[in-house]
């Protein structure tokens, strides 16, 4: 399943843990790096590309300027600041969501709520279960057990783009194992209990 | 919590009940009385720092380090390992295989879904004895022997000629598969499954197979971060006095 990913940039240990709880307290997220140092930053975000970063502001040199300049165009990431009391009322325009300290439980929970929401249609979308014609015909080919060279042989593919079949496979079933898919082909009528090897 | 020496074994019970096979697993029987975690360890001849260890591993997994397990001597993780495997083998599968067993749908897919599934869950069980036979054949004799040669500063022929043959890091064998087939049979169960008509049954086998999960995560991440590195490095060490 796609989940949600979250990188949280925290130098205190306490707020990280509690950040993390309630983060965690939601479904389909994953909190997947924690980082304590400005200066791996930018490499640690760029390389894991996550969904959301929420970041305290004392990471950050200047929190005003473009967050989104310091990593790389093609990321989608929703940022989120993270201020201390003294900072309450400010805006910070580049950022998508504000988190402050003084937050109540309420508060809190439906900013996230509402940025986690934002970021699960293109998740669900990613993991749609319908399987294409195609597709099941590869189930098929793998539930009665050839290999990738057999199968494009049979169905006039190459083996590159059988694998990539048997990657979206795996991805919208949630199965990744031979045995696994054979089960989901019987259990579907894709193919017989008998056929199976 | 953090599990220490003088926490009461029954509150560390009532706090995290999947600890109660890891407790088993010490030998420890229940009805051990209203003792600490020290005093019952000493009662039960179990080295009390390596208990903690472990079970505060299971039990905070997300920040526990596997520094102070690795100073202990490998045969208290090989052992522990080892009942581990009796556990999953002789107790955890064959209840799983059971309940596979006592589904039932009132339609005609009855007899496919049954034997379906139950054929999955051989193969998989099979695959588990087959990795547990190896590690317990080879992997861990081998390694028990490594330190061994290491602790009584051994290069003698015996060891040499081990050494010649193996290494450690033949055994870095991966986890993956046997993970990925329990993850398959969840998503197997909660998504394509036709509902049984006992659904009480599947409740329990759901809930059997996440607790096996992690307990076996815990097992495998014992092997990968304790066993193999520390081995690993005791062969090191042997190979630079032998040349
Ligand atoms: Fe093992
Ligand atoms: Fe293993």
């Amino acid at each position: 399943m796609n989940k949600v990913t979250f990188i949280i940039a925290e130098k205190s240990y306490v707020i990280r843990t509690g950040l993390i709880k309630i983060i965690n307290g939601f479904p389909e997220t994953s909190v997947i790096k924690e980082i304590t140092d400005a200066g791996k930053l930018k490499k640690i975000v760029n390389n894991n590309k996550p969904d959301i970063l929420i970041i305290n502001s004392k990471l950050l040199d200047d929190a005003h300027e473009d967050i989104r300049e310091m990593f790389s165009e093609k990321m989608k990431t929703k940022f989120v600041i993270f201020v201390g009391t003294k900072r309450e009322s400010e805006h910070f325009s580049y950022f998508d969501e504000k988190i402050s300290v003084d937050d109540n439980k309420e508060e809190i929970i439906k900013k996230l709520q509402t940025i986690i929401t934002s970021k699960l249609p293109e998740k669900h979308k990613a993991d749609s279960v319908e399987l294409s014609e195609r597709e099941k015909e590869v189930v098929k080919q793998i539930a009665l057990g050839k290999t990738n060279k057999e199968i494009a042989d049979l169905l006039f593919i190459s083996v590159h783009t059988v694998i990539t079949h048997r990657k979206n496979i795996t991805r919208k079933l949630d199965i990744k194992t031979v045995s696994g898919i054979t089960v989901y082909a019987i259990l579907n009528n894709i193919i017989d209990i008998d056929e199976a090897v | 919590m953090i599990i220490s020496k003088d926490t009461k074994l029954a509150e560390v019970i009532h706090h995290n009940y999947q600890l109660i096979p890891i407790i088993y697993r010490f030998k420890i029987k229940f009805g051990f009385g209203d003792g600490t975690v020290e005093q019952i360890c000493k009662k039960n001849n179990i080295n009390t720092e390596f208990f903690i260890e472990i079970v505060n591993l299971f039990h905070n997994e997300d920040y526990y380090s596997t520094d102070k397990l690795q100073s202990f001597p490998l045969k208290y993780t090989v052992n522990y390992l080892l009942k581990s495997h009796q556990y999953f083998n002789r107790v955890k599968l064959p209840l799983i295989e059971k309940l596979i067993h006592e589904l039932f749908w009132e339609d005609a897919s009855n007899k496919k879904n049954k034997d379906i599934l139950n054929k999955f869950f051989v193969q998989y069980r099979k695959e588990v004895i087959e990795h547990t036979t190896n590690e317990e054949k080879e992997v861990y004799p081998f390694i028990l022997e490594i330190e061994k040669c290491y602790s009584e500063n051994k290069t003698d022929d015996l060891c040499i000629s081990k050494l010649k043959h193996k290494s450690v890091k033949d055994y870095q064998e991966s986890h993956d598969e046997l993970n990925s087939a329990l993850l398959d049979l969840k998503n197997i169960i909660i998504k394509y499954l036709p509902p049984a008509d006992n659904s009480d049954i599947i409740e329990r086998i759901l809930t059997e197979i996440f607790r096996l999960e992690k307990d076996m995560a815990d097992h495998t991440r014992i092997e990968n971060t304790v066993l193999i590195p520390v081995a690993y490095k005791m062969e090191n060490e042997l190979r630079k006095k032998i040349k």
